[in-house]
């Protein structure tokens, strides 16, 4: 726990966040070295003239190096595999491309130390804006992360439509006469797998996310305005909406005794 | 379709001319949508906003509270006097001119041929200024004070009332809420049970349902509170959302495929125009409709309150006829059909149209389903063969 009187706990999570992120970021280089260097090994000296016969086997070798399970026919085949080449294999290079692999980590753990100095203790004067920042840093993280899975999400469908498409045509239907039939096809594989994917629990999910936290953001913003306007001794946004609520609960007022009035001379 | 080998070296070469020849293909498309696209590229060059008019049918303003507008149209036959005079209660998320689109697909001109006396409620365009109004302003109040207007422009007689989405569910809770003051209802696409038969849903059914289900009330209440109201690009999206691939090809493929044609254009500036002229929602209110009735479902289990008193549907006394689209991706058919429950039903009926939520109105054959199927079935409860055949049950 961290010590109140001498605030060490802030200075003890700053450093859990530079070295958890440091770390983060050695380990990615390492691993990016690697490949590198596996993707080099078998290359042909390439400083005399390059042999046709060489160069198809070094592309595929260094293509094979990030893609292991690569598979230069699957332009070919047109049967649905093309789109499994981007989600069945955890390979290096796709893995770059993967948005929920690398966003997940340090900002998961930037974001419970951002909670916990947020949620933490308040002083009366101290720290205040600090507190105010680091909730808004994890607001901005939350949704960042949203956006991220949601972007993956919609990825995925994308990846599926495609794949569906794939099953049904290939390029001697898309010869026929009227290639309106393909376009059609294509548009309903999409709304298909959109469909599917607006109801399915990773969507739902992200998006409720992403509302919530870019509300939050709003919110934020209105804070910020709120201080300015005080700043400058302009009325706030919050003072005009109590000005309004009270009107308006005074219109109400004014109704009913009416009413009862009305009812009283019927009487 | 066929396999191809590599060649005698291993090069999956085949693929190469494979490739050129597809992409030649999408390049001829490519080309021939170019020159449709172009054609429907000029008249937008030519035509004006000014061109693109809606909601043309004359109108004057009879009654007006607050920001809220009632109209009675100009008669374009002569009004029947059998039948009372009904007013058309839109909902808040988008306008009322839905109703008067264009000459030849307006409900409003279709009843005005018919010889109904018609009024129409316009909300006009609530601000934040506005973001307290919630269900008791806009059902006891602001429909309730038009109501009475009409009630007593008739001779202190009922009148009718047809209720479009959320002005449907304004009016069922009016008729509920106050029964004296009417003599049938109609409605289209309203949903009275919010949660619906969800087991049953088609794909694209009940999206909204679900979007709303997911939110907790907490998430509903930020939004409602930072935003004041609840924004009318926000609804628009979600709308949007629901036709995915509709909404994301109108712009390119959608008119690519109009290739210029007038009359097709301006059918789609003209529902352009309405979807852009999208209102912001009171806040208060809009918290009611996503808290207490989407997701707690008060209304059907007898919760919901206008005015501290508890809105019991079976008061409804009056003829209902009950509107469903059957492909609506907004309100799914069982949350609309939910009503015939409380209803006698003697007193109840219904129409399947064939179409989505808005083809309600916009669609040519709604001309005839609806707008038909209205007038008829006002003219079987209160026409005057409708008085014969009652003054014949007296007599008997």
């Amino acid at each position: 726990m961290a010590d109140k009187d001498n605030n060490d706990g802030g200075m003890d999570q700053m450093f859990q966040i530079w070295e958890q992120g440091q770390n983060a970021f050695f380990k990615a280089q390492t691993e990016a070295m690697e490949t590198f260097n596996k993707s080099f090994e078998n290359m042909p000296d390439f400083s005399g003239q390059i042999k046709q016969t060489d160069s198809f086997p070094a592309w595929d070798n260094f293509i094979k190096s990030w893609v292991p399970d690569w598979d230069p026919n699957i332009f070919a085949n047109q049967s649905g595999e093309f789109s499994n080449q981007f989600t069945k294999s955890g390979n290096a290079f796709l893995a770059l491309l993967e948005p929920a692999n690398w966003t997940k980590y340090a900002p998961e753990q930037l974001r419970v130390i951002l909670q916990s100095i947020a949620e933490g203790p308040k002083f009366a004067d101290l720290a205040t804006p600090q507190h105010e920042a680091a909730e808004t840093w994890r607001e901005t993280l939350d949704y960042t992360q949203a956006a991220a899975d949601m972007g993956k999400v919609m990825q995925d469908a994308w990846v599926r439509t495609y794949g569906r498409f794939n099953k049904d045509y290939s390029i001697e239907d898309l010869k026929a006469p009227n290639p309106e039939e393909a376009m059609n096809a294509w548009l309903g594989a999409a709304n298909h797998e959109l469909l599917e994917t607006q109801r399915s629990p990773e969507y739902m999910d992200a998006q409720r996310r992403m509302i919530r936290s870019s509300t939050e953001i709003k919110a934020r913003q209105k804070d910020l305005a709120e201080a300015w306007s005080e700043m400058y001794q302009m009325p706030t946004r919050t003072e005009m909406d109590d000005l309004i609520k009270t009107v308006h609960e005074l219109r109400r007022e004014l109704r009913k005794v009416k009413r009862e009035l009305a009812s009283l001379k019927a009487v | 379709m066929t396999a191809v080998e590599p060649d005698k070296n291993g090069n999956p070469l085949e693929e190469l001319s494979l490739a050129q020849e597809a992409w030649m293909l999408a390049w001829q498309q490519m080309l021939q949508t170019g020159e449709r696209m172009l054609k429907s590229n000029g008249f937008l060059g030519e035509v004006k906003n000014e061109d693109v008019a809606i909601a043309e049918t004359p109108a004057d303003v009879v009654f007006e509270v607050d920001k809220v507008r009632l109209l009675r149209y100009k008669p374009l036959a002569k009004t029947r006097t059998d039948i009372p005079p009904m007013i058309i209660c839109y909902g808040l998320f988008g306008r009322q001119t839905m109703i008067d689109l264009q000459e030849d697909r307006s409900l409003v001109r279709n009843l005005l041929m018919a010889g109904i006396d018609l009024y129409v409620v316009d909300w006009g365009n609530p601000t934040r200024a506005d973001q307290f109004l919630n269900f008791d302003d806009y059902v006891e109040r602001y429909l309730g004070s038009c109501v009475e207007h009409v009630f007593e422009a008739n001779g202190n007689k009922p009148v009718n009332m047809f209720g479009i989405c959320e002005g449907g569910t304004f009016a069922t809770m009016l008729a509920a809420f106050r029964p004296e003051l009417f003599a049938g209802l109609a409605l289209a696409i309203t949903p009275i049970d919010f949660h619906g038969d969800q087991d049953n849903f088609w794909r694209g059914e009940g999206f909204l349902n679900s979007w709303v289900g997911n939110l907790t009330k907490d998430d509903i209440d930020l939004l409602i509170d930072t935003h004041g109201m609840l924004p009318g690009e926000m609804t628009g999206a979600v709308f949007s959302s629901l036709t995915p691939i509709a909404s994301m090809t109108k712009y390119n493929i959608g008119l690519a495929r109009m290739e210029g044609n007038e009359a097709m254009m301006l059918n789609f500036l003209r529902m352009e125009k309405w979807i852009a002229d999208r209102p912001d929602h009171p806040g208060e209110a809009a918290r009611q409709w996503l808290n207490d009735l989407y997701r707690e479902n008060q209304l059907v289990n007898g919760e919901f309150e206008i005015c501290g008193e508890k809105i019991d549907l079976k008061k409804i006394s009056c003829p209902v006829i009950n509107i469903y689209a059957e492909q609506d991706h907004i309100i799914p058919v069982s949350c609309s059909k939910a009503l015939g429950k409380f209803i006698s039903k003697k007193n109840y009926d219904e129409i399947g149209f064939p179409g989505g939520h808005v083809g309600v109105f916009v669609s040519r054959k709604a001309q005839g389903v609806v707008a038909g199927g209205l007038v008829d079935w006002l003219e079987k409860k209160q026409g005057k063969s409708a008085a014969k055949k009652k003054q014949n049950r007296k007599k008997a």
